[in-house]
């Protein structure tokens, strides 16, 4: 008895390749997750400024008070300057999960991670 | 046709097919966050239309934004503020009455450790300022002098004042209110599931998919760290603590949560927890139950049976009403 595919045809055998890769796209894009999370700025109720949170960098967001500080590099997004009072930002430390968010409230700019949800937390929201 | 090629070509499309299905989002969510109150509030809405679930959420906002506008003492033009300016009252919107209505049957329950005329108490400590000083005793007299529950009445719409001195702060329930009318509106526009949450005040309607949501509650000396979890579906979760806004002086900690007794931060507890059916009366039993103690507070909150507690006293030990064993789930 003949093997299965030595009945298939060149057509047979371009239809199988398609599909075949197809699938394997599939397949490699679920493995993928989750990609490159995000840093999103608003500044009152608009959104001032997006960047990967994987790309180090500095730079300022101008809100009433003044210029508020942010830096990207490896420990997260953080806040390290602000013209507010109290500086409760500058001391909320870094923000690299997804869904973290650093808020200036005299300044009256949010810092939000976004981006897929990584490792599984014990709980949605904290109630402080 | 050779027997196998259906069979072969068959199996790679359900491989396709699965693939596919498994890339599908269950459904949208949308996430928005916004400055209000003086605090972040945050907004998650989950259904089936992204389009939807956004102008739900814009329009939630939107309620909260005119609530702000009404019941802020910081803003000079609010409903509040004129109240307080004001000689011996008078007429206030619905909203405010509302608020009125249960601030004052809290405040008269509690004997006062609820009180909405703390105005000049709150002004005088200022915690918002960069470094708050400690009042001296006769400034602190004069800030308590005709305050207390029986200093305003509300009849209808219409409100008295005792003197026209009295200032009055809503901060106390303002922001359970503006959570509980925002969950409201999500009601309205038929979302089924989301999460409204005022700087920790929050209220949590339906469900994650497939469970009910997860609560962190804040362990007050470890920032890093929960005390427990308590897993809810359509309940208001909130929590106070002297963790939240304070300063240090010689040692000691002085908190913003006051004692209406002494004008001084309430000494009893580190957190207060409180689970119940609408924010607005969430946030007045915390700082009730936070001025009373862990032993008094608990006797109050047994004249509310739809609200379960979690008390944390200032040395550290735990105290719950009885039915709070229902929500928790991880200790």
């Amino acid at each position: 008895m003949k093997a299965p595919w030595n009945f298939m045809t060149g057509g047979d055998w371009l239809v199988v390749l398609i599909l075949l890769m197809l699938s394997l796209a599939g397949i490699v894009s679920i493995v993928a997750m989750p990609e490159g999370s995000r840093v999103l700025v608003t500044c009152g109720d608009e959104l001032c400024f997006t960047a990967p949170l994987d790309q180090p960098r500095t730079f300022g967001i101008d809100g009433p008070l003044g210029q508020t500080k942010l830096v990207i590099d490896e420990q997260g997004a953080r806040i390290v300057e602000s013209p507010c009072p109290r500086k409760i930002c500058v001391s909320m430390g870094a923000a690299k999960h997804t869904a973290d968010l650093l808020a200036c409230v005299p300044n009256r700019i949010l810092v939000h991670i976004n981006g897929p949800s990584g490792e599984e937390m014990s709980y949605d929201l904290l109630s402080r | 046709m050779p027997w196998n090629r259906p069979l072969i070509i068959g199996f790679l499309l359900v491989v396709l097919t699965l693939t596919w299905w498994r890339l599908q989002p269950d459904g949208e969510e949308v996430r928005r966050s916004r400055i209000i109150m003086g605090t972040v509030v945050e907004i998650m809405a989950a259904g089936q239309s992204n389009e939807a679930l956004e102008a739900a959420v814009e329009a939630a906002f939107a309620e909260m934004e005119r609530l702000d506008k009404l019941l802020s003492r910081y803003n000079a033009d609010s409903e509040v503020s004129r109240l307080s300016q004001s000689t011996n009252g008078g007429e206030v919107s619905l909203s405010t009455a509302e608020v009125l209505t249960l601030g004052l049957a809290i405040s008269q329950k509690s004997g006062g450790a609820f009180d909405m005329t703390l105005g000049k108490l709150k002004a005088l400590w200022d915690f918002d300022k960069e470094a708050p000083t400690l009042p001296n005793a006769a400034e602190l007299s004069a800030a308590l002098s005709g305050i207390g529950p029986k200093a305003l009445s509300l009849d209808g719409q219409q409100l008295r004042k005792a003197s026209p001195q009295l200032q009055l702060d809503l901060g106390g329930i303002a922001k359970g209110y503006a959570v509980d009318r925002a969950i409201a509106i999500l009601k309205q526009h038929g979302v089924a599931n989301a999460a409204v949450n005022a700087g920790g005040d929050m209220y949590l309607l339906g469900q994650r998919p497939e469970r009910a949501w997860r609560i962190g509650i804040q362990h007050p000396r470890d920032e890093k760290d929960v005390l427990e979890t308590v897993q809810i579906s359509n309940r208001a979760v909130v929590t106070s603590g002297d963790y939240e806004r304070y300063f240090e002086k010689d040692g000691v900690r002085y908190h913003h949560i006051f004692d209406p007794q002494t004008g001084m931060p309430a000494r009893q507890c580190q957190s207060v927890t409180i689970v119940t059916d609408s924010v607005a009366l969430g946030d007045a039993l915390a700082t009730a139950v936070f001025v009373l103690g862990p032993k008094a507070g608990l006797t109050l909150l047994e004249q509310f049976p739809q609200a379960e507690g979690l008390v944390i006293a200032a040395d550290g030990s735990r105290h719950v009403s009885v039915g709070w064993v229902s929500y928790q789930v991880v200790p």
